[in-house]
């Protein structure tokens, strides 16, 4: 069984470069959380991730992939994607050698 | 259940070929992958009548071949330009000591043959590139993706999709490793009404990875069982597609739907060296089905083989693999030779040189007297240094801004040289440097030495034990 996140926290788990800079493979961080907040969240703990890491990466919650939204996108409430308390983040950048 | 009612399944073997039976050779050979339940008879069939193209003959292709080979697929085709090397041969298994520098599909072909003497064995002993892609994967019914660079990637998925190939993708590099089945069952480009169909590698990867992000086994490393679990999944997957025809589009309205082809998992690899398997070892990822938008395989790509040879898309500019990283002026540069000889005269007192390259590569030596600081760390603790404040000397390790090497002693560095595996992070580390401050107004020098240690090696030691 994976590790639960604390009380009003999800797990975000980090693959390949994800691991590499920010030197974990999974933390725990503050829920609720929006999804479209997310990296922003992410690039304010490790400076630079966005542009290294996270423009290429895709990601899922709960095991199954989501569409990141547009920064600039209209926020219709009733859509809005919220990461909850208890979900489980992945954060997966493509690997190409082989 | 029977052979004739399994999900999209032909009644009679037909489908992909004829069916008969099987000479006394083949039978004894395959008999125990037909006795699994699914397989029987018409599953090996398929296999026989199977056409599969693996593309790259290393640490993912040998694995993969291997059991493809084993497993009977008729027809086994092997695209790779490269020759076998000793640093190979920890991963790709499909070689041998004795032929190194023999071209790879060679070496692997005669390896396979080995195994299995009745498939037909095609080589095609050079890289895949626009030009060619189109007429080599035409002719066969899979393609296996065991190739090291994105360009090359996203030119195999946009052809797969373009001649409605099914594709199993796998890559693999240091500690980590994924595989995902793409295009299966292949449906016709921009078809977007009547789905949802299985997503093209852009769906599910729309950007390649910044070139600065880029690593390939020879810099990064790669555990062999990694990759070669990764290899043998593919062989795997291959093998389940075209044993059950699952490739082909279902004959009744619900057959191939239910398996959730449409929706195909990702699975991820992730080893590590100091601990046991965990929750997170392995995780499979439900990928989203064909992306309307998709610029290869949605409904308004004008994505075509004729643009494809003619250059457009432009795969090495979509993946900036040529474009040069930070190229410093000639005076922050000096040379290995330059370096050596100057200190030799010693014209270097007070000066300290750092070694950007990771704290594995640096064990086995450096340049006497240099301090390792990991190129990845000293961007870290430098971002760290901006965002938050603090001390700009605390990026580099306590000590090394005061310390002296060479003749002199007295009061602190005048001198940074900086150097790393092939003379690219280096060179960012300068600027970096810079950035922090580290010049203090022009009292001290900070230096590239030019090309790493791959040039110290050619140019002063040639004893290096350079990795």
């Amino acid at each position: 069984m994976s590790t639960k996140p604390p009380k009003d926290h999800f797990n975000i788990l980090y693959f390949a470069s994800a691991g590499s800079y920010t030197s974990k493979n999974v933390e725990a961080l503050p829920a609720p959380l929006p999804l479209r907040k997310l990296f922003d969240t992410l690039e304010e703990r490790y400076k630079g991730i966005r542009a290294s890491v996270l423009d290429h990466s895709l990601v899922t919650i709960n095991l199954t992939y989501v569409d990141m939204p547009e920064d600039s996108a209209e926020v219709d409430e009733a859509e809005e994607v919220v990461i909850q308390e208890g979900d489980e983040v992945a954060i997966i950048p493509p690997v190409s050698s082989g | 259940m029977g052979e004739g009612t399994r999900a999209g399944a032909p009644t009679n073997g037909t489908r992909n070929g004829h069916s008969r039976r099987l000479d006394d050779d083949e039978f004894d050979r395959y008999s125990r992958q037909m006795v699994v339940p699914g397989m029987g008879k018409e599953g090996q069939l398929r296999l026989i009548n199977g056409r599969v193209l693996i593309i790259g003959a290393g640490g993912l292709g040998c694995p993969a071949a291997q059991y493809i080979a084993g497993a009977g697929v008729g027809t086994i085709g092997i695209v790779d330009g490269d020759v076998v090397e000793a640093s190979n041969l920890h991963r790709q298994v499909g070689h041998a000591t004795s032929r190194i520098g023999m071209l790879k599909v060679d070496s692997l072909i005669t390896h396979l043959r080995g195994l299995n003497h009745l498939p037909t064995y095609i080589a095609h002993p050079f890289p895949l590139t626009p030009q060619n892609a189109a007429d080599i994967i035409a002719g066969y019914d899979l393609v296996l993706d065991c190739t090291d660079n994105p360009a090359t990637r996203y030119l195999i998925s946009d052809v797969c999709v373009l001649l409605c190939k099914p594709l199993v993708s796998a890559a693999s590099v240091q500690k980590s490793g994924q595989l995902i089945v793409l295009n299966c069952p292949p449906s016709p480009q921009g078809l977007v009404d009547g789905g949802p169909y299985a997503p093209c590698y852009r769906c599910c990867f729309r950007k390649p990875p910044p070139p600065s992000s880029l690593v390939s086994c020879g810099e990064a490393g790669i555990m062999g069982p990694v990759v070669g679990m990764m290899g043998v999944a593919q062989a795997g997957e291959a093998i389940k597609i075209l044993a059950s025809a699952l490739h082909l589009p279902p004959t009744e309205p619900s057959a191939n739907q239910n398996q959730n082809l449409h929706q195909p998992t990702l699975l991820i690899y992730t080893y590590d060296l100091d601990a046991a398997p965990g929750p997170y070892t392995f995780r499979a990822l439900k990928m989203s089905s064909r992306k309307p938008s998709c610029p290869s395989c949605g409904a308004g790509s004008t994505l075509s083989l004729e643009g494809i040879r003619a250059g457009d898309p432009n795969y090495e500019q979509f993946c900036a693999v040529n474009t040069p990283r930070c190229v410093l002026p000639l005076s922050e540069r000096v040379t290995p030779a330059e370096f050596h000889a100057a200190r030799e005269r010693g014209e270097l007192p007070r000066h300290v040189v750092l070694d950007t390259r990771e704290r594995e590569h640096f064990s086995f030596g450096s340049i006497e007297g240099a301090v390792n600081v990991p190129f990845g760390r000293l961007l870290m603790k430098a971002a760290a240094v901006q965002r938050d404040g603090g001390e700009v000397r605390g990026v580099l390790p306590e000590g090394v801004l005061t310390q002296t090497a060479g003749e002199g002693g007295g009061e602190g560095v005048e001198q940074i040289f900086v150097v790393c595996r092939r003379g690219l992070d280096s060179q960012e580390a300068v600027e970096k440097l810079k950035e922090l401050g580290l010049e203090e107004g022009g009292r001290r020098r900070i230096v590239d030495i030019k090309g790493g240690m791959k040039a110290w090696k050619e140019e002063v030691d040639p004893g290096f034990p350079y990795i």
